[in-house]
């Protein structure tokens, strides 16, 4: 988080700078299965955020040592692109922050994931984000799951994800760059919408219990509109077929 | 038919119902995988994903090692894969071989016990969806014959979705089983292939 | 290589037995070319191609730095490339493969000879100036890298804007971006696969896992401007030079392509 003492203001008149209001998801577009020679993939626009994700398997899992002969083993790979900030060049490769990050998608999908089903085999997912505009991970997830979805990966749910946070005693949804720059609380959170349970879940900065509630809330309305998304991107890849049921 | 598009998640039935592709969950039924859902047959027809050996399938793949007459076979799947050869045809594979067999059985989910061998000489491979192989075979094989006579090839699927062809118009067949492929869940594909391959045929034949 | 790429190899050689190729090329056709500019916003400029099945991004950003002690006067070009573990199931993450070196290395090599970017222009005021950074960012893999990479490449930086200059802080403003970068001419390259005795231009995956020798060449439509031969097997003088006469007579359908995408 930034220096607070020399914050822009973040909301006027009860809007945000872009126009948007609290509890409003900046637009969100999704294409499934984009790329040829991955097993299922996805391109998410989401604000200006730009995201590929892919995912390879089930595969036998590579080196032998790291099989677990019960189950399937995720891997993940979160990275972002040196060209994808507004600014300078950013030096390629992993860092800590991408590395924690894409230990928690990878443990978000584990969640869901019927890792059974697939006995001593691996699942990879790459998340390559393109263009950053805050919010990448949730951004990450949601195109992953869609990617896991086109890959016809065996999963109890299609997940997504959306971070809430807190300007001053506002809470406001969907963070963009400057607002997570500043923001007095930032909590992405991933949620496996059959249960609304949470498979992802960061904080930090400051939330009463009651400001917790009302965010979580928030998430969960939003939800219903990214799941339909997410839905509709899948169904796209299929159109023309032979009901009429709104596919 | 009524089908009705379904992601993992979603609701199939509110009673528990023990179908291929669902899990239950606190008496309710899922789809566990983005399928068709029809619902008078009350099955879940994935779209997309690895192939499920079941006993009988029948396999393309290339001999990677042998000894012993004991063969492993490459299905490009994450299972093992045996084929023991009899003592009539000891080392009659060697690994680079291309080979037709059947899953006699299958051991812990982990290792496929393959029979009926046959080797395939010469050719190409093609690796297609698993799940759209029933719609390139057909009904009654009738898709996969037409193709065989209308480019002179002889072709064998195998359900991993690896394809064998070898004759005279494999680009031909190619790019009739990549149309499949792409369009297996639209209707009237096959008169649509056969319309295409014969109109392919007759203009090189001019 | 696993097994099954061994019998596709197989199948490579026997169809060029024929004179024929697997997508029933011309052995000195490209596959279809489909290139797009402005594909990223954040990057001053970007380009994203599709040679046939091959996907390639490329993105182009421009930085305030310190000039080069050797060269006190000029900007600066960095190339990298990234063959994504998304792009192939073979590609692996991890320190970038001699592969990918030699990919961006071959690219830059083209731009710097052909003086794409005007590198004396780029200076800004003692001990500052621009430099360009190239990314490459191989999205899907089906063979012929070189010429994918190196026609985004050139898109990127053909739509390419120079952010204003921010004399006090001594850094670019970005959100201010008019002048296009400055562009003293675009090259082309042509890759060439031998496979047994045949010679084709942009090989797919299949017809470089079976070839034995591999030639890009770039050029600015005058003049070859640079080369790398790869693989373990040969060239000789004559054939080096009936595939430069190749390589040349497509330059302008490239250039023609490259223009369009960038707006030009």
């Amino acid at each position: 988080m930034a220096d607070k003492s020399n914050r822009p203001q973040l909301i006027v008149d009860g809007k945000r700078l872009d126009g948007r209001g609290f509890n409003q998801l900046r637009p969100l577009k999704i294409e499934a299965s984009v790329l040829k020679n991955a097993d299922g993939s996805a391109y998410l626009e989401w604000g200006n955020n730009k995201v590929l994700a892919a995912v390879y398997g089930p595969k036998e899992a590579m080196p032998k040592h790291v099989q677990d002969p019960a189950k399937a083993i995720i891997k993940c790979k979160y990275s972002m692109a040196p060209f994808s900030s507004m600014g300078e060049h950013s030096r390629s490769g992993p860092n800590r922050r991408a590395i924690e990050i894409s230990k928690v998608t990878r443990e978000a999908f584990e969640s869901v994931t019927m890792l059974h089903d697939y006995p001593a085999s691996e699942i990879d997912i790459f998340i390559e984000i393109l263009q950053s505009d805050g919010g990448t991970r949730a951004a990450g997830i949601t195109a992953a799951a869609v990617a896991m979805a086109s890959a016809g990966i065996h999963m109890k749910d299609l997940i997504y994800a959306v971070s809430f946070g807190k300007v001053g005693e506002d809470l406001i949804l969907d963070l963009n760059m400057i607002e997570d720059n500043y923001s007095d609380c930032d909590m992405p959170t991933a949620v496996s919408p059959r249960n609304n349970d949470l498979v992802l879940l960061q904080m930090d900065g400051s939330l009463t219990r009651e400001q917790l509630h009302n965010g979580l809330q928030m998430v969960l309305d939003a939800g219903k509109t990214i799941s339909q998304i997410q839905k509709e991107a899948l169904q796209r890849v299929y159109e023309g077929s032979e009901n009429g049921n709104g596919v | 038919m009524p089908r009705q598009l379904v992601i993992p998640g979603e609701m199939i039935a509110s009673e528990p119902v023990r179908l291929d592709n669902t899990y239950v969950e606190n008496g309710k039924t899922f789809a566990k995988v983005l399928g068709f859902y029809e619902s008078e047959k009350r099955q879940v027809i994935p779209l997309e994903g690895i192939w499920q050996p079941r006993i009988g399938d029948i396999v393309v793949g290339i001999v990677v090692n042998a000894r012993n007459a004991v063969y492993e076979i490459d299905l490009s799947h994450f299972t093992r894969s045996i084929l023991i050869g009899s003592k009539f045809d000891r080392q009659a594979y060697k690994p680079g071989d291309v080979i037709e067999a059947e899953v006699k059985d299958i051991e812990d989910r982990k290792t496929l016990i393959l029979w009926r061998p046959r080797t395939l000489i010469g050719g190409t491979i093609l690796e297609v969806k698993p799940t759209k192989v029933p719609r390139i075979i057909g009904k009654a094989n009738t898709m996969i014959e037409q193709i065989s006579k209308l480019t002179r090839c002889n072709i064998s699927v195998g359900n991993n979705g690896i394809i064998w062809l070898k004759g005279a118009n494999v680009p031909l067949a190619t790019e009739a089983i990549r149309k499949i492929e792409n369009e297996a869940h639209l209707p009237g594909l096959t008169e649509k292939i056969k319309h295409m391959l014969e109109e392919e045929t007759q203009t090189t034949s001019k | 290589m696993e097994g099954f790429d061994v019998v596709k190899i197989s199948y490579v050689k026997e169809l060029l037995l024929k004179n024929a190729r697997e997508d029933g090329r011309k052995m000195m056709g490209f596959r279809p070319i489909k290139l797009v500019t402005n594909v990223i916003d954040h990057a001053e400029g970007s380009a994203q191609v599709d040679l046939g099945a091959t996907r390639v991004l490329a993105a182009v950003k421009l930085q305030v730095e310190e000039t080069m002690e050797d060269t006190p006067n000029q900007g600066n070009l960095m190339v990298s490339s990234e063959l994504l573990p998304l792009a192939h199931a073979e590609f692996e993450s991890g320190p970038p493969s001699p592969e990918s070196i030699e990919l961006s290395r071959v690219v830059d090599r083209g731009i710097r000879a052909a003086e794409t970017v005007d590198l004396p222009g780029l200076f800004i005021e003692e001990g500052k100036a621009w430099t360009v950074f190239i990314d490459l960012y191989v999205l899907n893999y089906n063979g012929n890298l070189f010429d994918a990479s190196m026609m985004a490449a050139m898109a990127a930086l053909a739509s390419a804007k120079m952010p204003k200059y921010d004399s006090e802080k001594k850094e670019g403003i970005y959100t201010e971006r008019t002048e296009p970068l400055k562009i003293n001419r675009l090259a082309a390259s042509t890759t060439f696969a031998k496979v047994d005795k045949t010679i084709l231009l942009d090989p797919n995956i299949h017809e470089e896992n079976a070839a034995s020798a591999r030639i890009t060449i770039a050029n600015d439509g005058n003049v070859v401007r640079a080369m790398q031969k790869g693989l373990g097997g040969s060239f000789s003088p004559k054939e080096i030079e009936s595939l430069v006469d190749v390589s040349l007579s497509k330059y302008d359908e490239l250039k023609r392509i490259i223009e369009q995408a960038a707006g030009k």
